[in-house]
């Protein structure tokens, strides 16, 4: 959250991916650094360690939200 | 000034504390303004001056509410210089606050005291049970921090403070070195204060684990031994800094250890490079579990051996607790933008201001006069 919060303060389109089990915890960030409503795109929680056949469902499932994000970003 | 919460009675605003999720999940002293205001006198300072910003929230730990969490953990005011040097030294920007409460490590910066301020200040115990439950200053100046931590910083289970499954250390966790039994130079002194000066010492680590060592006069290589076996449970393979290679590393001596390393000629610097030395893995045994480590993947063969520090320095040694077979090691996280290093900061005595109103032992309820 704090990198995607810095990228975006350097006036760089970013988006935050955040599992599901982590989602308060971005929300406290975000408003914590003052920047409530940097875009972000929800995973499912784990990523890490689920293999590289899950990792590619859940890559083709986000993608086009990051993409869309980053493009609202701009 | 904090905003003021109303309830009917101590007992109804205890319940609100609680339901706010203000407390640890123990009862607090109600900081009620009179308490407050009277913690804040006892500092010196004024109450709005700020010792730094807490994460992950970023707010200011002004005087004003390390006094409020003081008054909660049940503090007396003559411990507040103590606890006001820990609420510095955590929030100072190379402890990264923000990381360290974020993380799904479990860890909790352990709280070191030197110098003449275990006396003044507390008694912050350093004997027999340090570490445990009995000991008023060390119990209220660690959980003092932790409120802070809670109710500045925002940590909260789950929320935004992630450990999967957070340590008994983050009730409270603070002891003093026995600098007057042991053998070696206090601990402070590696950070540049004078021995009559007084400092904490700060370091984000898992929970205290015992290491056993018998100590035989009678065998040359007792000493060498002894190392060897806080080194390999400092640096063991489950340990995050195994993996990392970096990070702080708390060793707490028991007299009759620290005895047993000096009578075999040993000072300061030679027991930290000695655990340091033995603080390492074979890059197979790491590879022979769940590793990320590059150092470990990468390496030419099983046999390389891998530091789980950076360098001795990293390695903080006192002398604390009874004296017999067991010492005690704190493994820590190496992670974060500073790489979860320890933090000194003097306590500052000379602002402290005995309050008109505190009776001598202290409680904070005496009538004014």
């Amino acid at each position: 959250m704090r990198d995607g919060i810095e990228t975006a303060r350097q006036g760089l389109p970013s988006v935050a991916l955040v599992t599901e089990e982590f989602w308060p915890q971005g929300d406290f960030v975000a408003q914590s650094f003052g920047m409530p409503t940097i875009p972000r795109v929800q995973l499912p929680h784990p990523v890490a360690g689920t293999g590289v056949e899950s990792m590619r469902i859940i890559a083709e499932k986000v993608v086009p939200e990051i993409i869309a994000a980053l493009e609202g970003a701009k | 000034m904090t905003d003021l919460l109303e309830a009917v009675d101590e007992y109804q605003a205890l319940e609100d504390l609680h339901e706010a999720g203000c407390t640890d999940g123990l009862p607090v002293v109600i900081p009620t303004p009179e308490r407050v205001e009277r913690m804040v006198l006892a500092s010196g300072l004024d109450g709005g001056l700020s010792l730094g910003n807490m994460g992950p929230s970023g707010a200011a730990a002004t005087v004003e509410k390390v006094a409020v969490a003081a008054v909660m953990a049940g503090a007396l005011p003559d411990y507040m210089p103590v606890v006001m040097a820990a609420v510095r030294a955590v929030t100072a920007p190379e402890f990264d606050s923000t990381e360290m409460q974020g993380t799904t490590h479990c860890l909790a910066p352990v709280i070191i005291v030197n110098g003449p301020a275990r006396h003044s200040c507390g008694p912050v115990a350093s004997g027999f049970g340090c570490l445990g439950p009995g000991h008023r200053a060390n119990a209220s100046i660690g959980r003092s921090l932790r409120l802070v931590m809670m109710n500045v910083g925002g940590a909260r289970p789950g929320i935004s403070d992630m450990a999967l499954h957070g340590h008994p250390g983050k009730f409270t966790f603070c002891l003093a070195e026995n600098e007057e039994d042991s053998p070696f130079s206090p601990l402070h002194t590696l950070r540049g204060y004078d021995v009559a000066q007084s400092a904490v010492t700060v370091a984000g680590v898992e929970a205290p684990e015992s290491v056993l060592g018998v100590v035989d006069a009678d065998d040359p290589t007792s000493a060498r031994k002894l190392l060897r076996g806080i080194g390999q449970s400092l640096g063991r393979v489950g340990a995050n800094n195994a993996h990392f290679g970096r990070g702080a590393g708390v060793v707490v001596l028991n007299p009759d250890h620290a005895a047993a390393l000096a009578r075999a000629g040993l000072d300061r610097d030679d027991v930290t490079e000695g655990i340091f030395e033995f603080a390492v893995n074979r890059a197979g045994d790491l590879k022979a579990v769940a590793t990320f480590d590059r150092r470990a993947l990468k390496a030419e063969h099983d046999d390389v051996i891998l530091p789980a520090f950076r360098s001795p320095e990293d390695i903080l040694v006192l002398v604390a607790g009874g004296g017999g077979l067991y010492s005690m090691v704190m493994p820590s996280w190496g992670a974060g933008p500073h790489h979860n290093p320890s933090v000194s900061v003097e306590i500052e005595t000379d602002q402290f201001c005995e309050v008109p109103g505190i009776a001598p032992n202290g409680s904070i309820d005496a009538p004014n006069g």
